[in-house]
């Protein structure tokens, strides 16, 4: 406010400084209000005396006057002007008397002008003053207009103020008046008064937070207390974790002593993630199998996992490989053929390579000999083989004709009838084979193990017959349903190959060993002996003259043992020649005879040898023993020597010939002879112990 | 299996045979005690394939081997293990076919039942002669079915008959080495030749054994053991001696010769005079029975030869 009126002054000041100088030279103008009273007073020491008469004159007759004079001075001056160019003596006086006048003149329009001057003053003055009035009042009105302004908004700004409290979410009323103590809600007071009541309100919401804010320290507390607690036991169980290992290494011993490998089931299971897809389909059903049903069989696995980790590098690594071996190739074939063969068999291994890892089942049978199967997938060729190895509880002594019996590569051919394991079961390797110019897979099997077509099925891979199909994955269900008779059919295989191991070291020494349950089976003097035992190979049975019928008729395969027996008595040799089917003993063997006694008889010129051979061999239902049949050959060949005697000693005497019968006959028959073609007795009765027809 | 079914037919052997009363069909008895029914015509035609020349039915006829087999105008009948059947040709064709009748002659003994070697139609009769393993002949009444006589004389079993027509007698050979004659209606033996006694014919090596007979009212020839002799029976002396060296098992008259068949593939075709005039081989190493098809449809004279390996052999056409 006060620069306010500061600067009207300084306007006041800047408008009427020009009269107010050429009024009052000599006055001193100073700028506040203070110094216009002082000049006031100043005036009113050096007075003008027009100011005196200023406020007696009229102004509107000075200013006639003004206009007279003016004209005057004109006329003068142009009475001047004429005189002066009329020239002339006297004109100097009159122009000196106009002179005066226009002297005169002149003192009256100066006094006119100070008149004005004073005259223009006084009213700026008065303008001044009144102006200065009405700006100390305008002044006070914006004053009081900008304290109304600034009260107005003070009051707005009371009105809008929200306390605090306000945004305190309170409890309602009721429940207020519900909970609160007396002595804060105070009721009588409160319900009356909203201001009281707030401020109940709010004395119990502190009070409320109050306990609320103890309780949540407590809480912290606790909650403090209970995570010191978590962090002792946490370390103590981690402490405990390296003690466990240590307990788990010390009770391997006794989960040996119990049979309950764990640690070893687990480490297994670990090892089984890196096995191929059949392997573990193997893996996986070979495992159930023997926990559920077999407690004989058990299941490893072998080989390297770091190698199985090797495999599954990214594809670009095997890219980059083939593009070096292209490399490699587009050298070589500059140079000679050697290398060239030594590339092939290099392909050749690559693509029959195995994978690092392989199961091995191993099968105890009850007379403690095991069955030691090993497993192997062929990655390139997706088939998986096996090998197999018979171990017993006891050494064997190998007799010199059982040598195939137990021999890895022999003893699975033909577990299912007509699987032996030579041809690869996968249609689409024949393409493959042909790239790498490998003929068959025969040739390979020793090294890599037989592909028989279980193998293949209890892994799960199903090959549809003579159709390549580029993607034939692992099946479990496949495996499931196989696997149980397959393990059967394994172990029924050794044992009966083990039964035959025994019985050819006893026949190779003369002796037909019959057990006492099949003795009911041949009368108690059986003369007869076997003097020979031993192995044929397939192609000598072939050039047989005896054997055409069995040739002829498609038994006599690749795949079977032959044998020659030689049973004698007397002068009379009967030579056997015998095919022992890989699926003995539920196929049974063959035996054809060539008898060598008063000629040589065989089944196409004698009728009785051919009754001979359907009595061991069409009838060899009676002579299985008790299951699981391991006796049947050893029957078989027991039931020949009686064959022999009955024939020899049945044979009808020549009267032309002189001399007693070479074999006087001590069997009781009822008849020697029977029916058109005059067959010999050679069924046997038991117990009666006479021999009949049949 | 495969592989027994394989050892069962390669040791089947087949002991009878007989052609049915149309010549279209051929029924044989095997050794397990099936019979099993061809057909000529679709086996003999010149587009016979190998499916044509298996068996049109088989089914299981008796318990033991069929030894004999014979047919009448109707019916099939089939003795083997001491019974005889009587199957209708008519049905036979047919899938599960039933026997008509069985009859069994009254047997001495009944330790063991003895076999049926040999049938033998006697038209003029209506009878039929079984013969077999209790050394006697029994006659049987084909209408009534009861036995009327039984003719015993033999010492060992009888191998086979043969009908002398104009008398009418009945030749039976056996084990023994007879032969011997009776006579139907008196129920006699009238005749008795032994063989063996014989030094032309007799072989000791092979034994004394009779295994077959043929009778042309006049003329017998027989063979087995002995070599193959013809006879005059008036005077039972043996006239021609033919040189086969193996027994034979089957010898027939048909028309002017004499045919036989027995060890040896061959079915051997002899003049009276003892020449062999041909010898057509079969399949078969063996060979036990020889039918002749009568019927004038087939013009060909139809053999069967019978022994092993499942087929009955290819019917050999002679003519």
């Amino acid at each position: 406010m006060v620069r306010r009126r500061q600067s009207i002054c300084r306007r006041l000041w800047s408008f009427g400084d020009v009269a107010s100088l050429v009024c009052c030279r000599d006055s001193v103008r100073t700028i506040c209000p203070q110094n216009i009273c002082s000049l006031r007073a100043h005036m009113e020491g050096k007075y003008y005396s027009e100011e005196a008469e200023v406020d007696l004159r009229d102004p509107g007759r000075d200013y006639e006057l003004y206009k007279y004079t003016c004209q005057e001075l004109q006329r003068l001056m142009a009475e001047i002007q004429d005189l002066k160019s009329r020239g002339g003596k006297d004109v100097a006086v009159e122009i000196e008397d106009r002179r005066i006048q226009s002297c005169v003149h002149f003192m009256t329009l100066k006094k006119l002008n100070r008149l004005a001057h004073i005259r223009l003053k006084k009213g700026r003055d008065q303008t001044h003053e009144a102006k200065q009035k009405v700006d100390a009042y305008h002044l006070q009105l914006q004053n009081l207009l900008y304290e109304v302004m600034h009260l107005q908004k003070e009051i707005t700004k009371c009105l809008e103020f929200k306390s605090k409290h306000e945004e305190i979410d309170l409890v309602s009323l009721e429940e207020f008046y519900k909970e609160a103590p007396p002595d804060i809600s105070k009721a009588e007071v409160t319900m009356g008064d909203p201001h009281q009541q707030t401020l109940a309100r709010l004395d119990w919401e502190l009070e409320q937070r109050k306990r609320l804010a103890e309780k949540y320290r407590e809480c912290l507390s606790n909650k403090e207390k209970i995570l010191k607690e978590i962090e002792v036991k946490k370390e103590y169980l981690s402490s405990l974790q390296p003690r466990l290992n240590s307990i788990m290494q010390a009770s391997l011993p006794v989960q040996e002593y119990l049979f309950m490998p764990f640690d070893q089931a687990h480490k297994q299971y670990e090892t089984a993630r890196h096995l191929p897809p059949p392997l573990y389909v193997l893996f996986v059903q070979a495992t159930a199998y023997g926990q559920a049903c077999d407690k004989t069989l058990s299941v490893a696995i072998e080989g390297s996992v770091d190698e199985a980790k090797a495999l599954f590098k990214p594809p670009e690594d095997s890219q980059d490989d083939e593009s070096d071996s292209d490399a490699e190739e587009e050298q070589t074939t500059k140079r000679r053929r050697p290398t060239l063969g030594v590339q092939l068999d290099d392909k050749r291994k690559e693509m029959l390579k195995r994978h690092p890892l392989s199961v091995m089942l191993d099968l105890k049978c009850k007379d403690d000999s095991v069955l030691h199967l090993t497993f192997y997938y062929l990655m390139n060729l997706n088939i998986m083989t096996v090998k197999a190895k018979v171990t017993t509880a006891t050494e064997l002594i190998t007799p010199i004709s059982a040598g195939d019996l137990l021999s890895p590569d022999s003893v699975l051919s033909c577990l299912y009838p007509g699987d032996h394991g030579k041809k690869t079961p996968n249609p689409a390797n024949q393409y493959q084979f042909d790239k790498v110019g490998i003929l068959t897979l025969r040739d390979y099997v020793l090294d890599l193990g037989h592909p028989y077509l279980w193998v293949q099925k209890l892994g799960g891979l199903h090959f549809p017959k003579e159709q390549p199909q580029h993607t034939v994955i692992a099946d479990h269900s496949l495996s499931a349903s196989h696997m149980e008779t397959t393990m059967k059919l394994l172990k029924t295989r050794v044992q009966s190959r083990l039964a035959l191991h025994k019985q050819f070291a006893s026949l190779e020494h003369g002796i037909v060993p019959v057990t006492s349950d099949c003795q009911y089976l041949f009368p108690a003097k059986v003369v007869s002996r076997l003097v020979k035992w031993v192995t044929i190979a397939h192609e000598d049975y072939m050039e047989l003259h005896f054997t055409k019928d069995i040739v002829e008729a498609g038994l006599a395969g690749d795949t079977n043992l032959y044998y020659m027996a030689l049973v004698e008595r007397g002068t009379a040799k009967l030579q056997a020649a015998v095919v022992l089917n890989p699926g003995y003993s539920s196929i049974p063997p063959i035996f054809q005879l060539c008898l060598n006694w008063k000629g040589e008889k065989t089944n196409s010129n004698d009728d009785n040898i051919r009754a001979m051979e359907s009595e061991v061999n069409v009838c060899y239902k009676e002579l299985c023993g008790p299951r699981p049949s391991h006796q049947l050959l050893t029957n078989q060949l027991q039931r020949l020597c009686v064959l022999l005697d009955v024939y020899l000693e049945t044979e009808s005497h020549d009267d032309s010939v002189e001399g007693p019968k070479e074999f006087p006959q001590e069997k009781m028959c009822l008849r020697l002879f029977r029916g058109p073609s005059r067959m010999k007795p050679f069924k046997y009765n038991h117990p009666q112990g006479f021999f009949s027809h049949r | 299996m495969e592989v027994f079914q394989t050892l069962q037919r390669l040791h089947m052997t087949i002991f009878s045979q007989s052609v049915s009363p149309c010549g279209k069909f051929l029924a044989a008895g095997n050794n397990y005690g099936q019979i099993a029914v061809f057909s000529l015509s679709a086996a003999l035609s010149s587009e016979a394939k190998e499916e044509s020349k298996k068996p049109v039915v088989t089914f299981q006829a008796h318990d033991g081997p069929v030894y004999s087999m014979v047919s009448t105008d109707r019916h099939l009948l089939s003795a083997g293990d001491g019974e005889v059947k009587a199957w209708l040709w008519a049905e036979i064709l047919k899938k599960g076919c039933k026997e008509l009748w069985r009859r069994q002659p009254p047997y001495r003994t009944s330790l063991e039942v003895p076999e049926i070697n040999a049938l033998l139609l006697v038209p003029k009769e209506n009878s039929l002669i079984l013969a077999g393993g209790d050394c006697q002949l029994h006659a049987m009444d084909l209408e009534t079915g009861a036995f009327t006589r039984a003719l015993r004389g033999h010492t060992d079993y009888i191998h086979c008959l043969a009908l002398r027509e104009r008398s009418p007698e009945v030749l039976s050979g056996g084990e023994d080495g007879a032969v011997r004659l009776w006579d139907l209606r008196t129920a006699k033996e009238v005749q008795t030749i032994e063989v063996y006694k014989h030094e032309e014919c007799s072989r000791p090596h092979n034994g004394r054994w009779i295994g077959c007979l043929a009778t042309d009212s006049d003329w017998m020839v027989c063979g087995g053991g002995p070599a193959l002799t013809l006879w005059h029976l008036r005077s039972s002396t043996p006239t021609t001696i033919f040189p086969m060296r193996a027994p034979q098992k089957h010898v027939t008259f048909y028309q002017d010769l004499i045919l036989s068949a027995g060890q040896g593939r061959c079915v051997n075709q002899w003049q009276l005079s003892g020449e062999l005039k041909a010898q057509v081989p079969g399949s078969s190493p063996g060979l036990l029975s020889l039918s002749l098809n009568q019927q004038p449809a087939a013009p060909e004279c139809k053999v069967g030869p019978a022994r092993g390996c499942g087929d009955p052999g290819r019917p050999v056409a002679c003519g």
